[in-house]
Parts: C-alpha cells; sequence; structure tokens
C-alpha cells in the first residue's frame, strides 16, 4: 500500500487584520492508494499507454456518483471536466473532446466498458476510458479511478491503471482531480506535472485609491492567488497599495512580493497558510533603502533583491531573513531582475551598464566571480527554467514578445507571434509552460503558453492583470 | 470594435478635462466628483511644456497670481489637500519619450519650485517618477527611477538640500491619464512633487 502525500492548502477569504494578508486554511492531504486487487499491468495497454510515437487517446466519463446524493451528483461532471482539462494542459495523452461523450452514457463500471464500442475506435475513438467512481463520506468522498481499454484497441477491456484517492475535500473538489492528474502523469508518464500547483499575480480589480498617496486618484494592485488554471482566483493582500513582484518561495508555502505601503517599495514575505503570522521585511527598507524584484535560491536559503541602498539599483543578495546583505552587482548602472540558476551558483540579471538605457542579459556567480554578458539584444525579467532555458521579454518600446534563450546553443526563440504587448514571464516548476501578461485580449491579463509557443490559455478576465510567478511543485 | 468604444470615451473625457481647464479662474468650489476619478490632472495638470496661457482673460484684474495657490494660505492648509494638483504650488515636469532629460521648460518649473521649498523651509517632498505605458513594467521602474533623480540631482543644485529631497519610482503603474496615445502618454511621462511634512 502506498500513500502518496499530497500536501492541500486552499486560500480563505478572512483578513488576517495583522498582516493584511488573506491566508489559505489547510485541509486533509488527498492520499493515493495503489489498488491490490487491480491486476499486474498488462504488457499490450502498458506500451499502448506511454507509447512515444503515437499519443494514447484517452476518453473521460462522467464520474459514477452514488445515487440519491445530491452533493455527489454536482461532482459528476465537474471532477471529469477538471481532470479532463489537466489531462489537456499537459499533452501527454490525446483527448476525446467531453462534448463528443456527453450523450453516450458514462460505463457504470469498468469492466463495462468492453461492452461499449461506441467509446471506442469505432465510436468516440478513445484508446482507453477513464472512469471514475466516488464513494462519499460526510464531508469528504473518495474517487476511484480506473483507466480501461477501449474496444477496438490492442488492450481493449483490460485496466490500465487503477487507484483509489481518499480524503477528497466537498469543500475543494477541483483539487481532487488535479491531485489525481498529477499523480496518473506521475506513475504513467514520469512527468511531475504542475495541476496542483497555484499562480500569483497583481491586480487591480478590487483597486481602491492609494492610502498613502491621497492627492492624486490613483488605483493600487493588490496580489492575487489562483490555481494554475485560473480557477479559485481569491485576493491575498489588502493593503490599499502597490504589490508587485510577487514569487513563490521553493517549498511553496510563502510568497515575496514589493509592495509600496508604506509610500516606499519593500520586498515583503507572506506566509500562505499561517492567519495574521509570518510577514517580515528581510530588506529592512526605509524611505533611503529601497527594495524590490526579490527572488528565493533554489533551496530557500538565500534571497537576490534589487535595492537602491547604495545609491542605485544593483542586486544584493542576503540570507532569507535579510542577514549578511551584499552588493553583488555594485554597478553605477541599474541592475534588475535577479533569477537564479537552478543550481544556485549563478544570478542572471539585467543591466544597462553597457548601453545607458537598454537592458541586456548578464550571468555572475554568487560569490560575484565571472560576471559575463550572454546576448546583446534587449532583455528584460528574464527568468531561469529547470530545462536549460532563460524565459525573458524580447523586443523593442514598440512591442514585446516573450522569447526563450537556449543556455547550451545560445539561440533565441520567440515564443510569442506579435499578438498585443507581453511580458513578465514566470516559468513553471516543470518548465513546460510560461506564465506571462499579455494586452492581446485588450486590458493586461495573465495568460499561459507551453514551451513550444502553442496553446495560449487565458487565466485571467477581471481588470489589468500583470506580473504573474509559478508556485514550485510542492 | 472595443478600442474605438474606449477611443470614444478619452475624447470625451478630453473634451471635459479642456471645460474644467477653461474654467480654471473660478475659485475651486467643489471638485469635480467621480469623474474625476482615473482621467487625472484636470484643473492643476498643467498640458506639457510649454504651459499655454489662456488668451484674453475676461476680464483684466490686477497682478493675477501667476505660480502661486491663488491666494490659499498654504500653512494653514492640510498635506493632502495642498498634494492635490489643483492646490499644489509644486507642479510637475514632463519628459520626452525614453528619456530622462531635463528640458528647459522643466527647468523654469523646477526653479519655480525650489522657490516654494526655500519659501517653506522646513518642506520634506518625495519625487515620484512616472512613465507612459509604453516601455515593459520593470524596465520603465529603472526608467522611473531615472526620472525621479534627474529632477532631484537638479533641486539639488538650485540649493534645495538632499535631506528634505526623498524619491520613488512608480514605472508605469499610475498613469494620471489612462488614454493610450501621445496626448496621454505626454501627461504620464513626468517628475511628481508630493509633499511628505512640512
Amino acid at each position: 500500500m502506498r500513500r502518496l502525500q499530497v500536501r492541500t492548502t486552499v486560500i480563505g477569504a478572512a483578513v488576517a487584520a495583522l498582516a493584511t494578508i488573506a491566508v489559505p486554511v489547510a485541509t486533509r492531504d488527498v492520499v493515493a492508494t495503489e489498488q491490490q486487487t487491480a491486476p499486474a499491468q498488462q504488457a499490450e495497454l502498458s506500451v499502448t499507454l506511454s507509447s512515444t510515437t503515437k499519443r494514447t487517446v484517452l476518453a473521460v466519463a462522467d464520474f459514477v456518483v452514488p445515487s440519491g446524493d445530491a452533493d455527489a451528483a454536482a461532482l459528476s461532471k465537474l471532477l471529469a471536466d477538471v481532470l479532463w482539462a489537466d489531462f489537456d494542459f499537459e499533452r501527454e495523452y490525446s483527448l476525446v473532446p467531453r462534448a463528443k461523450t456527453a450523450s453516450l452514457g458514462a460505463p457504470a463500471r469498468p469492466e463495462d466498458v468492453a461492452q461499449r464500442p461506441d467509446w471506442g475506435s469505432s465510436g468516440a475513438g478513445a484508446d482507453a476510458v477513464v472512469i471514475g467512481t466516488v464513494t462519499r463520506s460526510g464531508k469528504e468522498f473518495s474517487v476511484k479511478i480506473d483507466i480501461v481499454g477501449a474496444p477496438g484497441s490492442p488492450a481493449a477491456g483490460q485496466i490500465g491503471f487503477s487507484s483509489l484517492y481518499e480524503h477528497c475535500a466537498l469543500a475543494n473538489p477541483r483539487f481532487c482531480s488535479h491531485s489525481i492528474a498529477d499523480d496518473i502523469h506521475k506513475k504513467k508518464r514520469g512527468l511531475d506535472g504542475v495541476a496542483r500547483t497555484r499562480l500569483a499575480f497583481s491586480s487591480d480589480r478590487d483597486s481602491a485609491r492609494m492610502s498613502t498617496r491621497t492627492g492624486v486618484p490613483v488605483s493600487g494592485k493588490e496580489i492575487y492567488v489562483s490555481d494554475y488554471d485560473g480557477a479559485n482566483q481569491q485576493r491575498f493582500t489588502f493593503n490599499n497599495s502597490l504589490n508587485i513582484h510577487s514569487r513563490w518561495s521553493p517549498n511553496g508555502n510563502q510568497i515575496v512580493f514589493t509592495s509600496y505601503q508604506t509610500s516606499f517599495p519593500d520586498i515583503y514575505v507572506a506566509n500562505l497558510a499561517e492567519a495574521g503570522r509570518g510577514l517580515r521585511r528581510p530588506g529592512n527598507g526605509n524611505d533611503r533603502v529601497q527594495n524590490n524584484q526579490a527572488a528565493w535560491s533554489p533551496d530557500g536559503s538565500k534571497i537576490a533583491y534589487v535595492s537602491n541602498r547604495s545609491g542605485n539599483y544593483d542586486i544584493w543578495i542576503a540570507n532569507a531573513d535579510g542577514g549578511d546583505a551584499r552588493n553583488l552587482t555594485n554597478h553605477p548602472a541599474a541592475d534588475q531582475n535577479p533569477t537564479w540558476s537552478p543550481n544556485g551558483q549563478q544570478i542572471a540579471f539585467t543591466s544597462d551598464r553597457a548601453t545607458g538605457s537598454t537592458p541586456q542579459l548578464y550571468l555572475i556567480g554568487i560569490s560575484g566571480q565571472a560576471i559575463e554578458r550572454l546576448i546583446d539584444q534587449r532583455v528584460d525579467r528574464p527568468t531561469w527554467s529547470t530545462l536549460g532555458f532563460i524565459a525573458f521579454t524580447s523586443g523593442s518600446n514598440f512591442g514585446h514578445d516573450i522569447s526563450l534563450l537556449d543556455l547550451v546553443s545560445r539561440q533565441v526563440t520567440v515564443l510569442t507571434d506579435g499578438k498585443g504587448d507581453n511580458g513578465s514571464p514566470a516559468v513553471s516548476p516543470s518548465g513546460r509552460h510560461i506564465a506571462f501578461t499579455t494586452s492581446r485580449w485588450g486590458k493586461d491579463q495573465i495568460a499561459i503558453v507551453d514551451r513550444r509557443g502553442s496553446d495560449v490559455r487565458q487565466i485571467t478576465n477581471t481588470g489589468n492583470n500583470t506580473y504573474p510567478s509559478w508556485q514550485p511543485i510542492r | 470594435m472595443r478600442r474605438s468604444g474606449i477611443s470614444v470615451l478619452i475624447v470625451t473625457l478630453a473634451v471635459t478635462a479642456l471645460a474644467v481647464a477653461g474654467c480654471k479662474k473660478k475659485p475651486p468650489v467643489a471638485f469635480p466628483p467621480a469623474s474625476g476619478g482615473p482621467t487625472a490632472p484636470a484643473g492643476g495638470g498643467t498640458p506639457p511644456p510649454p504651459a499655454p496661457v489662456p488668451p484674453q482673460p475676461p476680464t483684466i484684474i490686477d497682478n493675477p497670481p501667476v505660480t502661486s495657490t491663488g491666494g490659499k494660505d498654504l500653512n494653514a492648509m492640510a498635506i493632502d489637500e495642498i498634494n492635490k494638483p489643483e492646490n499644489s504650488p509644486l507642479k510637475p515636469i514632463y519628459f520626452l519619450y525614453d528619456s530622462d532629460e531635463i528640458d528647459d521648460a522643466s527647468k523654469k518649473i523646477l526653479e519655480a519650485n525650489a522657490s516654494v521649498l526655500k519659501q517653506y523651509s522646513t518642506w520634506v517632498i518625495t519625487v515620484e517618477g512616472h512613465c507612459d505605458e509604453r516601455g515593459t513594467a520593470e524596465y520603465n521602474l529603472a526608467l522611473g527611477d531615472r526620472r525621479a533623480l534627474s529632477a532631484k540631482n537638479y533641486l539639488m543644485s538650485l540649493g534645495i538640500a538632499a535631506d528634505r529631497l526623498r524619491t520613488v519610482s512608480y514605472g508605469k503603474e499610475f498613469p494620471f491619464d489612462p488614454g493610450h496615445e501621445e496626448r496621454a502618454w505626454s501627461q504620464n511621462r513626468r517628475a511628481h512633487f508630493m509633499l511628505v511634512s512640512k
């Protein structure tokens, strides 16, 4: 019996008086249990499901729920829709559109799939059907997932995957499907999926006049947190100021951001899960020492950030608590946008030292050694990915795109093709997707594009939304 | 389609702003309500240099106050009131696209601002650097910083002590005019002066 530990938290609406932060409420872990009774994996089906030449076509049926249970009945379509979308996002499988199977009627039991040619190659076209069976217990429910070969496939009728997911919360059923998707991607595809991760971003959707600038009518921006797919968008800061540059801690439990709540920018660290506690200011800023754009080292022990305490913008490094701060770049030009290498030994940043105004991409060792300019073109907001590239904003002052710099070949690929103005890329923890800000739909919105430049998805649609950041996998 | 709707709105606002500017001579009895919200500097916001003087004042009045606050007693006024654009004796300066250079028109404004700061010798102010919406958010943070520092340095060259001058960059986060064309952008490329303590 294997237990899959899945940390789960839900953002609550409570406003913490002290920290002016809405904090998440911890819920129970969703536990996946490998079915002891499940047959050993059949060779044929295994080949089918992990084929690299042709993606397996999956259909996801409405989940089977106990009859007469209204709460559970509401989950039937929702759980299937979310699981379908999670699969669709990672593109490890081809998917039969849910609309195409809506009228077919879900197979009631895994063993019924063999008698349902309407789901298979002669019907909806699935190689395999995902069957979810919901069991209710109080405020929680469990889901048993079976993936069964569809009629017409080489593994017709065979159960290729079976697992029970317990402690799903009725209060957040989407998280249950996300947990299932991540577990299946891990076990069947060896992929660290991002279905349970979250995004943080800034938005003016609830903007109020900034309390610190009463003389001039301007609106503030607050930090918001959402699921990776844009669901459950919830406000995270409540200080009626400008709050930008959010970045997640490596353990995914904290967010560091720049806030102007004292009239000057400083970096603040907020705990995701501790009500009213944990708001720290590691940069010890004031009107003379202004800090912004913080980023945690991959091991969480240090932060890099931009500070003007030497008279202009430089990159500083300090311990995570702010101690032992030192000026890493120490140059009269503007140095900004620090991002750590995955091994924590280097920092990439932008500087206008060669141009006087146009930022370019530089690399420096964390002891201040071996500074190097990587490419000559204009670069803004670089973000180092675990897949050997740096995502950044390219372009001129008349239009910007998201580009990737391959660190081995030094080749640059433009991901977005000139639709709107695009900026502030944030790479997903797996490196497979990039969240960014775009004006292509009118106002500034958060969007996600895959690392090949396709499959653009709109995440936000209320107000202006900027500065996305992606929570690491926990 | 949506764009054209927005520009109609902008034109409407612009006309409103002109109308308000035309009424500038009247004492500011009632400040325009919500419509002034996101629009910005209707009354006091000086258009980009050179500041046009309204042609032919209707009645001839001796010694119309040129730079002052129209006879308001700044010593008695709350800081928040002083910082309202229609009240503030500290006028903003404007910049060319992607530039932090202080031009001649801005120098004149800064000289007037320096006179105010010499007259009110206890005032401490924040010089805010602002940018138009073009360019990335992160880049504009640096550009706004350069603009604030340019203005601060010029005020220091005129004899204002550094410890009375704070700077902060808002990048492109706080446009004074929400429009999306040069008329708005020219308003948003500015150093703005806010009284902090007096």
